[in-house]
């Protein structure tokens, strides 16, 4: 299949639709949310051919979507959106991806950067070492059979409840840290066992913590509502289920794969195997997938209770805590109802590297957020910058309530390692102020600034696009790495 | 047997070939071992850490596929590394096989999150050669 330009219609400055007619097997349009130069540099790998494989899935509606930080992945590009309607809508695993529930989530200090500057080199080293990053470092936990179950059900609420973690953050995340229909049955005992001793870890790839700083506010009314202002010092974390998650996927995909045949499904990729979300395989894979996303949450718990020991070694223990501002999910599927042909419906929203963006007035947001919209944290690199937006009500129009989740690569891993020389990258780094703590060279290279698209771009896109609004902008000063 | 690693754009590519289906799933084996620790096959012996697998699936690139995650499965679960592979029974739809590795007690260098279908296509090529590509996400 080739896509030209020439296949692809303007809708408005911001969106780009490959219509139905394209392709014989394409049941809805699919759609490009991006400024012109970057559709042009989408269209420089396969994300385009994926998106229009993902408007194949059965009982998908609307449009299958991506997000300006779209880039080529397996089955599903990264940075996708697709909505199939519940409950006999396909669900497919390839929707979520490998790392169920990878998302991030953002803590507020009541210090400013220039009252700690002096202490960042040494933040940096206490980060490290308090937080296991890397291939194969275990955390301090290790997870009974019968506290992993418990994990798998009650997400971050057993961090808070062991100690590892604050009451007080479970109503700032999404589906406050914990979904319902989680079974830990449904996990396998591999699964578990990969999971047993990773809680509290952040792993490798571009998994990390950051210290940045506030360095602009563009919202003020809805900075102030998130606790934000100029100058203030921040922690930024993005992590997943780890293998737990991984595992959970692989398993479902093979199952799920093999059940398709009795449902005269067919897919164009193996990595889009789907079942209606209401058969048993689909169900199967659902509770699994919600077990391990409530596992996510809870590592993400037990790493912000790593970063509040780093800091009050650092500061003291008389320090004000850190306080969590959100956290968001990035791979993740949802039962949420959205407008479908003019009508209010529910739909199983597959989210592949995008972010939830509800406007304001969703009824799931704490009190102190509900009139400004939910935050969005997106991610940029470690040397430039990433921002705090707000979901604003025509992400329910356009994107089925979601937005862009990072900057979106331009280089591989290996033209990454090739361009890169990481040792000098580390010390330019620290010219600018940015310490960076890494597991490896080779990762560092391949998670170099020069690997990620401009994240500016990216976000005046969704911006202009009317899907969320710009808060804030956050800047690096300390990166760890696994 | 000839193993490659190709450009991708956030993941890793891997070209494998075998003359046989054998050479094809030891390729991916010590392919894969490749990444989780360069060189680590090449001289770490003798492996004696084994383990044995019975899998069937619908054709031959699921078979090479859902044996690759278990390999994986088994890496993780064991901190190891599998570099060889004793075939007790392998056709198109099922293997029966013990593989053979070494504990790796400082880590990896990478972590494969997955060994995906996409791509996979496990086909003779025009020199009678077994040949597919494989991508692991990252």
């Amino acid at each position: 299949m080739k896509i030209n330009k020439t296949d692809i219609l303007k809708i408005e400055d911001f969106l780009w639709e490959i219509p139905k007619a394209f392709h014989p097997k394409m049941r809805v349009p699919a759609r490009i949310l991006a400024s012109e130069p970057l559709l042009d540099a989408i269209m420089e790998d396969r994300s385009l051919v994926q998106l229009v494989n993902v408007a194949s899935l059965p009982g998908i509606k609307g449009a299958s979507l991506v997000m300006p930080d779209v880039h080529e992945g397996y089955g599903f590009p990264i940075g996708g959106v697709a909505a199939t309607l519940y409950p006999e809508g396909a669900i497919s695993p390839g929707g979520i991806g490998y790392d169920i529930n990878c998302g991030v989530r953002l803590l507020t200090s009541n210090q400013k950067i220039e009252e700690i500057k002096d202490k960042l080199e040494g933040l940096s080293k206490e980060m490290y070492a308090q937080i296991p990053s890397g291939m194969g470092k275990g955390g301090q936990i290790k997870l009974s059979a019968q506290e992993m179950d418990e994990v798998l059900l009650k997400g971050a609420e057993w961090a808070v409840e062991k100690g590892y973690g604050v009451k007080e953050d479970l109503d700032f995340m999404e589906s406050k840290g914990r979904l319902e229909n989680a079974d830990p049955s449904m996990v396998s005992e591999m699964a578990k066992k990969r999971g047993t001793d990773q809680l509290g870890t952040i792993g490798s790839g571009n998994h990390f913590v950051e210290v940045d700083y506030v360095e602009e506010i563009y919202e003020e009314s809805i900075a102030e509502a998130y606790g934000l202002s100029k100058g203030q010092v921040v922690v930024l974390i993005h992590t997943g289920s780890r293998g737990l998650g991984h595992q959970v996927a692989t398993d479902n995909i093979r199952q799920i794969m093999s059940a398709m045949l009795k449902y005269s499904i067919e897919v164009p990729d193996r990595e889009l195997a789907c079942v209606p979300f209401n058969s048993e395989e689909g169900q199967h894979y659902f509770k699994a997938m919600c077990a391990a996303a409530n596992y996510a949450w809870c590592n993400r718990e037990v790493i912000s209770w790593e970063a509040r020991t780093a800091w009050r070694n650092i500061f003291g223990p008389a320090i004000e805590p850190l306080k969590l501002m959100y956290d968001v999910a990035h791979n993740i599927a949802k039962v949420e109802t959205h407008l479908v042909d003019g009508k209010q419906a529910q739909v199983i929203v597959h989210r592949k590297g995008a972010t939830r963006a509800f406007g304001p007035g969703f009824e799931e947001l704490p009190k102190s957020y509900k009139l400004v919209g939910q935050p969005v944290i997106i991610p940029g690199s470690m040397g430039t910058c990433s921002y705090v937006l707000a979901g604003a009500s025509r992400s329910n129009e356009l994107t089925f309530g979601s937005c862009c989740h990072g900057a979106g690569r331009r280089l591989s891993r290996t033209a990454a390692k090739k361009q890169v020389n990481a040792p000098v990258l580390k010390e330019n780094l620290k010219e600018k102020g940015i310490f960076v703590e890494a597991g490896s060279f080779k990762g560092l290279a391949e998670e170099a600034p020069i690997a990620y698209k401009d994240v500016n771009i990216v976000v005046e896109t969704v911006i202009d696009s009317g899907i969320a609004k710009k808060v804030a902008k956050l800047r690096p000063v300390v990166v760890v790495k696994g | 047997m000839k193993i490659r690693y190709l450009p991708h754009m956030a993941d890793i590519r891997m070209k494998i070939e075998g003359s046989t289906l054998e050479e094809l799933f030891i390729a991916g084996v010590l392919g894969m071992g490749n990444i989780l620790r360069e060189g680590f096959c090449d001289k770490n012996g003798p492996f004696v850490l084994k383990s044995k697998i019975e899998l069937m699936a619908q054709d031959e690139t699921c078979l090479l596929i859902d044996f690759l995650s278990w390999v994986l499965t088994t890496s993780y679960s064991e901190k190891a590394i599998f570099c060889e592979v004793v075939f007790f029974e392998l056709t198109r739809k099922k293997i029966r096989a013990e593989i053979h590795g070494r504990q790796q007690s400082q880590g990896f260098d990478e972590e494969i999150k997955a060994v995906t279908y996409h791509e996979a296509d496990v086909h003779k090529n025009n020199n009678g050669d077994w040949v597919t590509l494989i991508i692991f996400d990252i």
